[in-house]
């Protein structure tokens, strides 16, 4: 009777492993073999607010770890020695250093264009430069100077690109409420016909010091990403365009691409998940 | 209707009728507009201005040549060390401005804007304020030399692109030769220094990485010009058959057309665009660029030079303050040194501010009594 009471048991032990997990698993758990990684804009104050923001992305990767952090621009504020890339990039984000997080940065109208050349951004020396994990391909601009040189190298780049996903990330947005700058206009009629004609997914930028999503225009799906150590309380100026916002204190993202998915949150300075969701990548027509 | 506004509205109404057309499309319509310049701005930048240019040259030879107004060069020292002293304020004051802020690295590059003089512009102006005064000539002259520099600095930096030099440099030395046979043969129809030349010359510079619309520049030099007694922006005689009067009668009305067009596709901005560069390149035009020539026609004269005759340091004050307009040259220079962007946004945004130069040139002849505050 033992036995068998152990053998019941022991059955059911195996029938429950073999079903499969319930769907209210841990949100920040992250998903087998996806690509995932953190979106930080404006970032390099190096006051208090970065190091809460690096402090909610340092728990958030001690509990479901991301191997990389794509940096919008705004990198290092103010003046740009050696002092301050450790004020403003390596104290506050030290941890993740520490375990092998790459930082991927673009440039904005803060940074020093030499700082291409700095190791830990991981930008190869390039002003713009493009680089892939499994099945997404990320594409860095340099939205300072769009010079006919660099959009013929992202209409080459993006046409030779064989991954599923494309991803642009640079400092300027083609679309924004922010009140303050808004949407760059003059970029996007040179950029956008570009992304719509190779297939690009997602646009990330930054320097509207806020968090928005937009609702995809043409296809596209745009978030502004610019709140992670500046902030511009009250910004927003929510229009038909805004999908979902957040103006009211710093902010950072992590995502995640698993097959056909791109699951997105944006997290505040204290935590609170402000925005989250999932795109879903149409197939090609 | 005075000369000077004669003047204006002959030659420069297509301007500031543009750039208001432009900047009310601009912050209306953001997306049509910028589509539109975007798909004109080849057009109008590097081809079309190449007549405005040629233009401005001809104006320059025919002042310069025996029995110009601007003849003869010892006359241009004085102005060209104000020239150069313009540059030089504007320069120091837009990157000491700068330095105040963390934006030097994206903005440094515009340091040439503020070193504009719009000629045309400031012709106006100085007349407006002083007549015929020989105040004018002097600004003129200043104005073309800091222009001229201008260039060579903005091309000399930031060319367009790079990697076909020698072939380049081969085509504009063909262009130049083509031009000398033509007039060494005596070749009197101006078409054939305008296509044949010119279109040798705009495919050299552009080669070269240097700016096409100056494809004319070195070719206009070589058109046949007959010996007369000519002002600055009069008109040519009407029986004048000599190559650069031709070249005068038939581009004169057309290039009020690309000008129009170009302050269309260049002057549209997003008023909220401003930023550091704005305020860099307007201060640097308003303020460091009078001083600049102020202090460098000091030192000149303190080391021996000497005032035109009539030019008292109250005209002095004035015309340098009229060559803080850079407008047209202005805009011209940023597109030429900063690539498409909001740090161009930036720098058009204080091209258009230097207007403000019209101003100060009126509030400092009313402070001094200079010209027709003199009454």
């Amino acid at each position: 009777m033992r036995v068998t009471v152990r053998a019941f048991l022991a059955a059911l032990l195996v029938v429950a492993a073999g079903v499969p997990h319930a769907r209210v698993q841990d949100p920040t758990a992250p998903r087998p073999d996806a690509v995932r990684f953190a979106v930080i804009g404006d970032n390099g104050t190096g006051d208090r607010y970065e190091y809460e923001v690096a402090q909610q992305m340092i728990a958030l990767h001690r509990r479901s770890p991301f191997d990389m952090v794509l940096m919008l621009g705004d990198n290092i504020y103010g003046r740009q020695d050696p002092r301050n890339f450790v004020q403003k990039f390596v104290e506050p984000y030290r941890p993740l250093l520490d375990a092998g997080v790459r930082f991927y940065a673009s440039l904005g109208n803060h940074d020093d264009q030499r700082n291409r050349l700095y190791g830990p951004f991981n930008m190869g020396g390039e002003r713009y430069y493009t680089f892939a994990r499994q099945n997404v391909r990320f594409f860095v601009l340099d939205s300072d100077y769009l010079d006919a040189k660099q959009v013929a190298w992202i209409d080459e780049a993006l046409a030779n690109a064989r991954e599923d996903w494309k991803i642009c990330y640079f400092h300027h947005p083609l679309y924004s409420d922010g009140r303050r700058h808004g949407s760059q206009v003059d970029l996007r009629v040179v950029l956008e016909p570009l992304f719509i004609k190779h297939g690009v997914n997602v646009v990330f930028s930054g320097h509207d010091h806020i968090y928005e999503r937009l609702k995809p225009q043409r296809g596209i799906h745009y978030f502004i990403c610019g709140a992670s150590g500046q902030l511009r309380k009250g910004d927003l100026r929510r229009s038909e365009m805004t999908a979902a916002a957040f103006d009211e204190d710093q902010s950072f993202m992590l995502v995640e691409v698993a097959g056909a998915d791109l699951f997105f949150r944006a997290i505040s300075r204290t935590g609170r998940i402000v925005d989250s969701g999932v795109v879903h990548k149409e197939p090609r027509p | 209707m005075t000369r000077a506004f004669r003047f204006a509205a002959n030659h420069y109404l297509a301007l500031p009728v543009g750039a208001l057309a432009a900047l009310a499309w601009a912050n209306s319509r953001p997306e049509s507009y910028f589509t539109f310049a975007h798909r004109l701005s080849f057009a109008v930048n590097d081809i079309a201005m190449v007549f405005f240019f040629a233009l401005v040259t001809e104006e320059i030879i025919e002042a310069t040549v025996p029995g110009g107004a601007l003849h003869t060069w010892r006359r241009a020292a004085l102005p060209v060390v104000g020239a150069v002293g313009g540059i030089l304020g504007s320069a120091i004051v837009y990157l000491a401005y700068l330095r105040t802020g963390d934006e030097s690295s994206v903005l440094g590059r515009g340091w040439p804007i503020p070193t504009a003089t719009d000629i045309a512009f400031g012709y106006f102006i100085a007349r407006s304020i002083c007549g015929r005064h020989p105040a004018i000539p002097f600004f003129l002259l200043m104005g073309i030399a800091g222009d001229a520099l201008g260039v060579v600095i903005v091309e000399l930096l930031y060319p367009i692109a790079s990697g076909h030099t020698v072939a380049g440099t081969l085509l504009l030395a063909a262009a130049i030769g083509l031009a000398i046979a033509f007039r060494r043969y005596r070749v009197r129809n101006v078409w054939s220094y305008v296509v044949i030349c010119g279109a040798l010359s705009w495919w050299g510079l552009f080669l070269s990485g240097l700016h096409p619309a100056l494809a004319l520049v070195p070719i206009m030099p070589f058109l046949t010009h007959a010996r007369r007694e000519r002002q600055l922006f009069a008109d040519v005689p009407l029986r004048a058959r000599d190559g650069l009067s031709q070249f005068d009668r038939t581009w004169k009305y057309p290039v009020q057309v690309v000008l129009l067009l170009f302050a269309l596709v260049n002057a549209g901005v997003v008023i909220r665009g401003f930023g550091t560069g704005t305020w860099a390149v307007a201060i640097a035009a308003l303020a460091g660029k009078p001083l600049g020539v102020l202090a460098a026609v000091a030192l000149a004269v303190a080391s021996g030079l000497h005032l035109p005759h009539r030019v008292g340091w109250r005209e002095l004050v004035v015309i340098a303050f009229t060559s803080s307009v850079g407008f047209t040259f202005a805009l011209f220079f940023a597109t030429a040194a900063i690539p498409l962007g909001p740090i161009l946004v930036e720098a058009k945004l204080g091209a258009l501010l230097t207007v403000c130069g019209a101003g100060t040139a009126m509030a400092a002849a009313a402070a001094l009594r200079v010209g027709r505050f003199a009454r």
